[in-house]
C-alpha cells in the first residue's frame, strides 16, 4: 500500500513495469496528494463531516448545551420535547446536555489513545521492519503476542482491580494494548520500502538511521500511520463506552458510556425510557462510523485498485459508431490476424488517456511479429485489447477498431463464443510466470482446467498432454505435480509456454515472456520458442522493449511510439536501414551482438505524457531531426518501400498513403 | 513441519504471556485487591478459602516474588484454579465448565457464520465490481461494524422484545424448563440464543465483508486471474479457484487476528442479555471481586481463541501450499 501519486494515476500502461515516475517525486508530493484525494472520496467527507461536528461540541459545550449536565432540576423521566429534545434522566437531568457534555470525553480518548496507540506502532513497527534480524524477531513476537491475546477481557480484568477507572486510566490501558494491528502493517510497509532505491541511496549516503526514518520512511507511511490512528481511536472509543456502561468507568464523570451505564440501572428499556439509552449509543455509533468511514476512505485511497473508475464520455467513439466507420473489408485468408484502426483508452482521473491509437497490422499464419517500443509506449495494451484481455488492473477500454482473428471480429464476439476460441486457437504467455501462475494450484490442476474448459479428454489423457507438452520445452514430466514457487524462474516460464502449446494454438501472444530472466536464460528461451513455433507452426506477437533480442527470430517488428505507430516492416530491413529516427535510437540503444563496438547513445528525454500528447508528431521534442512542420501538425503514415513510417522526412520518398490506415 | 512447531511455540509464548498478566496484574495494581476481597468475604466463606486465597494473591505470606509465581504457574499447569467465593465452596474448574457450552454455542457458531457469511457475500461483491448491490454494501457494513456491540444488543431488546415481544428478553432458557436434552429446553435455548445470535452477526459481519470485497478486488488485478480469462474458463471457476481461493487467504489471518476483538464484544452481548456463558459470568466475577473465578475465566477464554486461531493456521495450511513449506 504505497501512496499514489497523481504521476501514479496518469499512468496509462499499468503492464509495463518499472515505469513509475522518480520515488523522489513520488514522496514529495505524498501530502498535497492526500488532501487531494480526502475532498473527492465522498465516504471521508462525510466522516469528516461527522468527527469536525463533534469536534466542535467536545469544544464548546456550555455554549450549545441549554443546562449544566448535573443539574438534577426538572421533573423525572420527562419524555423528549421542546424543552428537552431528548426527555429528562431518572435524576431530572437534560439529556441532551449530558450528551453534548459528554463528547468531550469521548472525543478526548479518542485522539489520546489514537495518538498513543499510533506513536508506539509506528516505534515498534518501523524499527522491528528497518533494523530487522534479532529485533525485529523480537518486537514482532510480542506484537503478535499482543494482537491475539482477548484485549477487552485483558481490560476488564485490569479494571477490575482498579476499580472506577479514571480518564488517564483509560488512556494509558487502551493506548497500551491498542498498537498492534497498526505496528503490524507498518512493519510490512517498511521492510517493503527497504530494498528501494530512494533508501539504498540515503544508505549509501552515509545518512544516520534516525535521519532515514524521519525523513525516507515516514513520509511515505502517512496514510498508513493515518489508518493506525483512526483504527485504535475508533476501537478506543467503542471499548471506553462499553467499559463504562458495564461500571468499571467512573460512574460521576461525564460521558456517554456513563449515561448509558445509569440507563442500563435505571432499566431504561422496561420503565419506557428508551432515549436515556438510545441517544449516547447513537452518539457512540456516529463517532465510531466517522472513524471507520474515514478508515476505509483512506485504504481505498492509498490502494487505487479500490477505487472504480469508468470511462465516461470521453469524446472517443464508443464501439458501435466504430464499427460503422471502418470500412468492411473482407480478410486475406492467409492473414491469421488483421488489426484494424484499433485504439484503447483509460479512465484517469483527469480525463481518458488513448493508450492504442489507431493502430493497424496484419499478422501472416505462422509469421513472428516483435512489438517493440519503451515502456508505457501501449505495447502490452495493444496485446491485451488484440486478446481481449483488457480489464483490471488494464482498465481499458477498445474504443474503436476491428481485430479479425480467422475472419472473425473479435472485438463484438459475445464473451461465451470468446470463451470457447480462447486457448484452443489462441493463447497467453505473460511477462511473469511467477505471477501468472495460481499459486495455489500445482501446474497439473492449471493445465487441467484449460483441458476441461475446451475438450472432453479424460484424466488419463489430459495427464498424458500435459506432460507432453513439458517435454516439448524440456521440462521433465516429474515436475507436472508441482507448485509455481517449487519450479525456477526459467522453468516457471517454460511451464508457462508448454500450458500455452496444449492444443496447439494457431496464434501465441507473448508479452516480454523473457524479461524475468538472465541474459543466458533469455536467449535459450527464444531459441526455443522459435523452434518450437518452426515445428508447430504457431504464429506469435513477441512484445519486448528488447529490439536487439527479438530481431534475431521475428519476421516483421512492429515500433510502437506513444500509443502510435512509428515504423512497421521486415525486420532485416528495419536493422539495416531504420526510417524513423525514433527506431535509429533504438537501435544505437542496444549493443550490437555481432556489430563493432560502438558507443551506445540512447534517446535522451523520455515519452510525452499520453493524457496531453504532442499535437504534432509525438517525436517531436525528443528527436535530432525535428523541423518546425513536425510540431505544427500530426503525422501520418507513409508507405516507404512496403514498409511504413511515421514520419516528415520520408515523405519524398513515400508512394503513397496506405489505404487501409486511417488519418491519425 | 517447522511451520506447525513455531506456531504451537507462539501459542506457548502467548498462553505464557496470559498466565504472566494474570500473576502480576493483581500485584502491580496499588492498594492490594486481594486485601479488599478478604475484607468483603470475612464471615461469609470458610476461612481455609480465604487462606487459599492468600497464597494465590501473595497476601500476608513470606513468599518471594519468583517463588510465587512458580507455585501460580504450577498450580495453573495442574488445573488448579482454586475456589470461586461466589459460587462457594464449588470450584472455579467446574464454574468455568459449566459456563462454556453456552458460550460455545452462542459466541462460537455466530462468529464462523458471521465470517462464512461475510465472506461469501464479500467475494460475490467483489466479484461482481460496480454493480447496485456492491455500491450499496460497503458504505452501510462500514458503519455498522462501528457499531457497539452491547448497543445493538440494548436496541433488539427494546424493539423486538419489550415492543413487539417477539422473542424472550434475557437469559439463556426460561427457568422453568428442566435444562438437558429434551425437546422443550432446546427450543427454548435456540429461542433465547435468536437475538444475542443476530447481534453478534449483524456487528461482526460487516468487516468480513468489507476485508473480502477488498481482497478479492486487489486479487482480480492479478496476472493470474487475467491468465484465467485468456484460458477461457468459465466464470464461476475463476470466481472461485482463482481469485476466491486466493483472496480468502489474508481474510483467515485477519480472522485470528481479530478474534480477540469479535469475543470481547460477545462478552457484553452477553451481560446485556444475561446469557449464562463464559461472558456473563465474567463480569459476574468482576462484579463480585471473585478474582480467582475471573482469572480463570482470562485464561479460559484466551486458549478459546488460540485454539480458534489454529484452526484458521490449519484451513490457511491446507487453502495455501506455500504455507505448508515455509520455515
Amino acid at each position: 500500500m504505497s501512496l499514489p501519486s497523481v504521476a501514479d494515476s496518469v499512468e496509462p500502461v499499468g503492464a509495463t513495469v518499472g515505469s513509475g515516475p522518480p520515488e523522489e517525486a513520488t514522496k514529495r508530493s505524498a501530502g498535497a496528494d492526500l488532501w487531494r484525494a480526502i475532498a473527492r472520496n465522498r465516504k471521508a467527507l462525510v466522516g469528516l463531516c461527522i468527527l469536525l461536528f463533534f469536534v466542535v461540541l467536545a469544544a464548546i459545550p456550555g455554549q450549545i448545551a441549554p443546562d449544566d449536565p448535573r443539574a438534577k432540576i426538572y421533573p423525572r423521566g420527562l419524555g423528549p420535547s421542546v424543552h428537552h429534545l431528548f426527555g429528562t434522566t431518572a435524576y431530572g437531568e437534560d439529556v441532551f446536555s449530558q450528551l453534548v457534555y459528554g463528547t468531550r470525553q469521548s472525543i478526548l480518548i479518542a485522539f489520546a489513545v489514537g495518538g498513543l496507540a499510533t506513536l508506539i506502532a509506528v516505534l515498534v513497527g518501523v524499527s522491528a521492519g528497518y533494523l530487522g534480524g534479532t529485533t525485529d524477531g523480537v518486537l514482532s513476537l510480542i506484537t503478535d503476542v499482543i494482537l491475539v491475546i482477548p484485549i477487552f477481557p485483558l481490560i476488564i480484568v485490569i479494571a477490575a482491580y482498579e476499580r472506577n477507572a479514571g480518564f488517564l486510566t483509560l488512556v494509558v490501558v487502551l493506548g497500551v494494548l491498542g498498537w498492534s494491528y497498526g505496528a503490524r502493517q507498518l512493519r510490512s510497509q517498511t521492510l517493503s520500502l527497504r530494498r528501494r532505491d530512494f533508501l539504498e541511496a540515503a544508505r549509501v549516503r552515509g545518512e544516520r538511521r534516525s535521519y532515514v526514518i524521519v525523513r525516507e520512511i515516514l513520509p511515505t507511511m502517512t496514510s498508513l500511520i493515518l489508518a493506525s490512528f483512526l483504527g485504535a481511536a475508533l476501537y478506543a472509543v467503542l471499548f471506553a463506552a462499553g467499559l463504562q456502561f458495564i461500571g468499571l468507568g467512573n460512574p460521576n464523570s461525564q460521558s456517554w458510556g456513563t449515561m448509558l451505564y445509569w440507563a442500563e440501572n435505571n432499566e431504561a428499556l422496561g420503565a419506557g425510557m428508551p432515549y436515556w439509552a438510545i441517544m449516547p449509543g447513537v452518539c457512540v455509533a456516529l463517532l465510531g462510523a466517522a472513524f471507520a468511514l474515514l478508515n476505509y476512505a483512506f485504504d481505498e485511497i492509498s490502494s487505487p485498485a479500490l477505487r472504480l473508475r469508468k470511462l465516461e464520455n470521453t469524446g472517443v467513439d464508443t464501439e458501435r459508431e466504430a464499427k460503422a466507420a471502418v470500412p468492411a473489408r473482407p480478410p486475406d485468408p492467409k492473414n491469421i490476424l488483421e488489426v484494424r484502426n484499433l485504439s484503447v483508452a483509460y479512465a484517469s482521473e483527469h480525463g481518458p488517456v488513448v493508450a492504442v491509437d489507431d493502430v493497424s497490422f496484419d499478422l501472416g499464419r505462422s509469421e513472428f511479429l516483435g512489438v517493440v517500443g519503451e515502456s508505457a509506449c501501449g505495447k502490452s495494451t495493444l496485446v491485451y485489447a488484440v486478446a481481449r484481455l483488457l480489464g483490471a488492473p488494464l482498465a481499458g477500454e477498445i474504443t474503436r477498431g476491428q481485430v479479425l482473428f480467422k475472419g472473425r471480429d473479435m472485438v463484438t464476439l459475445a464473451d461465451r463464443e470468446l470463451r470457447h476460441i480462447r486457448w484452443r486457437d489462441y493463447s497467453v504467455v505473460m511477462q511473469s510466470a511467477m505471477n501468472a501462475l495460481n499459486p495455489v494450484l500445482t501446474v497439473a490442476a492449471q493445465m487441467r482446467d484449460a483441458c476441461e474448459a475446451h475438450s472432453t479428454m479424460t484424466r488419463r489423457e489430459i495427464e498424458a498432454r500435459s506432460k507432453e507438452v513439458l517435454r516439448l520445452v524440456s521440462i521433465d514430466p516429474v515436475h507436472l505435480y508441482s507448485y509455481p514457487h517449487q519450479l525456477s524462474g526459467g522453468m516457471r516460464q517454460r511451464a508457462m509456454i508448454a500450458m500455452a502449446l496444449l492444443f496447439t494454438p494457431e496464434l501465441i501472444i507473448m508479452d516480454e515472456p523473457t524479461s524475468a530472466l538472465d541474459v543466458v536464460g533469455q536467449r535459450s528461451l527464444m531459441v526455443q520458442i522459435k523452434e518450437l513455433q518452426e515445428r508447430l507452426g504457431f504464429a506469435v506477437i513477441f512484445v519486448t522493449h528488447d529490439m536487439s533480442l527479438v530481431s534475431h527470430f521475428s519476421d516483421r517488428l512492429l515500433v510502437m511510439y506513444a500509443a502510435q505507430v512509428a515504423e512497421l516492416g521486415r525486420t532485416r530491413q528495419l536493422f539495416d536501414r531504420p526510417l524513423h529516427p525514433y527506431t535509429q535510437g533504438l537501435l544505437e540503444a542496444f549493443p550490437s551482438i555481432h556489430g563493432a563496438k560502438e558507443r551506445l547513445l540512447g534517446i535522451p528525454g523520455s515519452p510525452p505524457d499520453l493524457l496531453h500528447p504532442p499535437s504534432g508528431c509525438r517525436f517531436a521534442p525528443r528527436c535530432p531531426h525535428v523541423m518546425d512542420r513536425c510540431r505544427a501538425e500530426p503525422q501520418r503514415l507513409l508507405e516507404v518501400d512496403g514498409e511504413l513510417v511515421r514520419c516528415l522526412l520520408h515523405e519524398q520518398a513515400a508512394a503513397s498513403v496506405p489505404a487501409k490506415e486511417g488519418v491519425a | 513441519m517447522r511451520f506447525v512447531l513455531r506456531r504451537l511455540g507462539f501459542f506457548v509464548v502467548t498462553l505464557w504471556a496470559a498466565v504472566t498478566l494474570n500473576f502480576l496484574i493483581p500485584r502491580l495494581m496499588p492498594g492490594n485487591a486481594a486485601i479488599a476481597m478478604m475484607a468483603r468475604y470475612k464471615g461469609h466463606v470458610n476461612p481455609q478459602a480465604l487462606h487459599a486465597i492468600q497464597i494465590a494473591f501473595g497476601v500476608n505470606n513470606h513468599q518471594s516474588l519468583v517463588s510465587a509465581y512458580f507455585a501460580y504457574l504450577g498450580n495453573i499447569a495442574r488445573g488448579h484454579f482454586g475456589i470461586s467465593l461466589t459460587f462457594f465452596p464449588d470450584t472455579v474448574a467446574h464454574q468455568v465448565l459449566q459456563a462454556l457450552p453456552w458460550t460455545l454455542a452462542l459466541v462460537g457458531v455466530t462468529t464462523v457464520m458471521a465470517f462464512v457469511l461475510g465472506t461469501l457475500i464479500g467475494l460475490v461483491s467483489g466479484w461482481r465490481r460496480g454493480s447496485v448491490v456492491d455500491g450499496a454494501l460497503p458504505p452501510l457494513f462500514v458503519i455498522t461494524s462501528a457499531f457497539p456491540y452491547f448497543w445493538l444488543a440494548l436496541l433488539s431488546i427494546w424493539l423486538f422484545s419489550i415492543k413487539l415481544g417477539w422473542f424472550p428478553e434475557s437469559g439463556g432458557y426460561e427457568v422453568t424448563t428442566t435444562v438437558g436434552w429434551n425437546w422443550t429446553f432446546i427450543t427454548d435455548a435456540v429461542n433465547h440464543s435468536i437475538l444475542p445470535a443476530l447481534t453478534i452477526i449483524v456487528t461482526a459481519i460487516g468487516g468480513w465483508i468489507l476485508t473480502m470485497r477488498n481482497n478479492m478486488i486487489t486479487v482480480l488485478t492479478e496476472d493470474y486471474v487475467r491468465m484465467a480469462r485468456a484460458k477461457g474458463l468459465k466464470p464461476w471457476r475463476i470466481m472461485w479457484t482463482y481469485a476466491g481461493r486466493n483472496a480468502i487467504l489474508p481474510n483467515l489471518v485477519g480472522f485470528a487476528m481479530s478474534l480477540g476483538f469479535v469475543v470481547g464484544g460477545a462478552i457484553l452481548v452477553e451481560f446485556v442479555f444475561n446469557y449464562p456463558g463464559v461472558g456473563w459470568m465474567f463480569l459476574q466475577s468482576v462484579e463480585n471481586q471473585d478474582y480467582a473465578l475471573m482469572q480463570a475465566l482470562f485464561l479460559m477464554i484466551t486458549v478459546t481463541v488460540l485454539l480458534a486461531i489454529l484452526a484458521a493456521d490449519v484451513a490457511t495450511a491446507i487453502l495455501d501450499p506455500r504455507t505448508r513449506e515455509r520455515g
